[in-house]
């Protein structure tokens, strides 16, 4: 099982953070470009450079700052309650559904059945045709020990800024992994990034 | 004599200088005072301090900071609400501004602008046209910033508003019962005299 150790306390950027061009990311970005209205929930933590990017589009940003929940989730046994325990995690479901998921680093810090729940919560979220998109440690065998931010750049690249200097051992989910994890997605596109990260569009 | 006296109108003269300048600091301090006072008299922020408690609803027309406990709607539409970083609010709000930070529960609904500080928790739901988030600041809940949906929702809001304030113009003379905040311009009721107002929100939602 999958434990963190750093509270969410003591979560405080270690490093300088790491710039990294994410092509599948500009590629959804530019889509937004069209000015039609596009719900957008990110799994990870509310941060300035997020809500400002998507404010500018003038969408919907549903935010459901999982990290602080990683690791109940993956210490629950039961299938219902780990579905019940996602449920209360998420936002409230709105009538409106979501066009567009982010994944950023979350993902690569749940085991396999928390990652289930979780995804099959977030596809009754979606609408058919949402597009997900997610971050993968995939070349490393090791990760920092707690996940960290990924925040997007005027210019639609990424920045990588980790809060942990330790580290723990990667689950290097391939795209295979996670489409047999992943009810209902399917792998649009996937591309190995130079810092290590699998970059991955997953349609619903 | 007149040395002594020229010592003593020297002594004198020393003495009230030194008087003159401790009068001169006091009065400093006075003005300082004063200008701290008239700057919170004249920015009109109305506090609810830090062992404040209410529970109900809150109108207002004039800005609007809470340091206590607030638990119910909180309306001022045309002015803003800050809820400082010693504030704990659990309640809808209806402003034309709105900062955060400290704790926040439930929805926000902004003509402006919504600020979220940095050592704020807001847990929630924001509609406004500009939102803007300091990076640290806890966040849970959904930001509508599409101009159309966020002018629509507040519309309805208003629209809302509007009515409650109607009804509860022509039910100021049959209840007493208000207990005013500020003077007249803020005003508590109690949960069951909002019930309308409630449900009226509810069916905007």
């Amino acid at each position: 099982m999958i434990q963190l150790s750093v509270r969410s306390a003591d979560r405080e950027t270690i490093e300088k953070p790491i710039r990294f061009n994410a092509p599948l990311f500009r590629s959804l970005v530019q889509r937004l470009d069209t000015g039609e209205r596009c719900v957008v929930l990110d799994l990870g933590a509310a941060r300035t450079q997020t809500v400002s990017l998507f404010g500018q589009y003038g969408c919907r940003l549903d935010i459901a700052d999982l990290i602080d929940g990683v690791e109940q989730l993956n210490a629950e046994p039961d299938p219902e309650c780990l579905q019940d325990r996602v449920e209360a995690l998420l936002p409230v479901p709105h009538a409106e559904a979501a066009d567009a998921v982010l994944c950023w680093d979350i993902l690569n810090y749940l085991d396999r059945p928390a990652l289930t729940a979780l995804m099959s919560r977030v596809a009754a979220r979606a609408r058919p045709g949402t597009l997900v998109h997610m971050l993968i440690v995939y070349a490393g065998t090791h990760m920092p020990a707690y996940p960290g931010h990924i925040v997007p750049r005027e210019d639609h690249s990424l920045l990588d800024v980790a809060v942990s200097r330790n580290e723990r051992e990667a689950p290097r989910y391939t795209p295979c992994d996670l489409t047999d994890c992943l009810h209902g997605y399917s792998l649009e596109r996937a591309v190995l990034l130079t810092n290590g990260l699998q970059e991955m569009l997953f349609r619903l | 004599m007149f040395e002594l006296g020229k010592k003593e109108g020297a002594e004198n003269n020393h003495e009230d200088s030194a008087r003159n300048e401790q009068q001169s600091q006091r009065n400093a301090a006075r003005t300082e005072g004063a200008s701290a006072t008239s700057a919170t008299t004249s920015r009109n922020v109305a506090v609810i301090g830090r062992s404040i408690r209410i529970d109900g609803d809150l109108q207002g027309e004039e800005d609007l900071c809470i340091e206590g406990d607030v638990n119910g709607t909180i309306s001022l539409q045309n002015n803003t609400l800050t809820i400082g970083s010693e504030g704990k609010v659990k309640a809808d709000v209806y402003a034309k501004s709105v900062i955060v930070d400290g704790m926040m529960e439930g929805d926000l609904y902004s003509s402006e602008r919504v600020e979220v500080r940095r050592n704020a928790t807001v847990n929630g739901n924001i509609t406004a046209p500009r939102v803007s988030l300091e990076d640290g600041a806890r966040f849970k809940g959904s930001m509508e910033m599409d101009q159309q949906a966020v002018e629509k929702a507040i519309s309805a809001v208003a629209n809302v508003a509007t009515t409650n304030a109607g009804s509860e113009t022509r039910s100021k003379d049959q209840s007493k019962t208000r207990s005013g905040l500020n003077g007249d311009k803020h005003a508590t009721k109690p949960k069951s005299a909002s019930r309308d107002t409630a449900e009226g929100r509810e069916s905007v939602g």
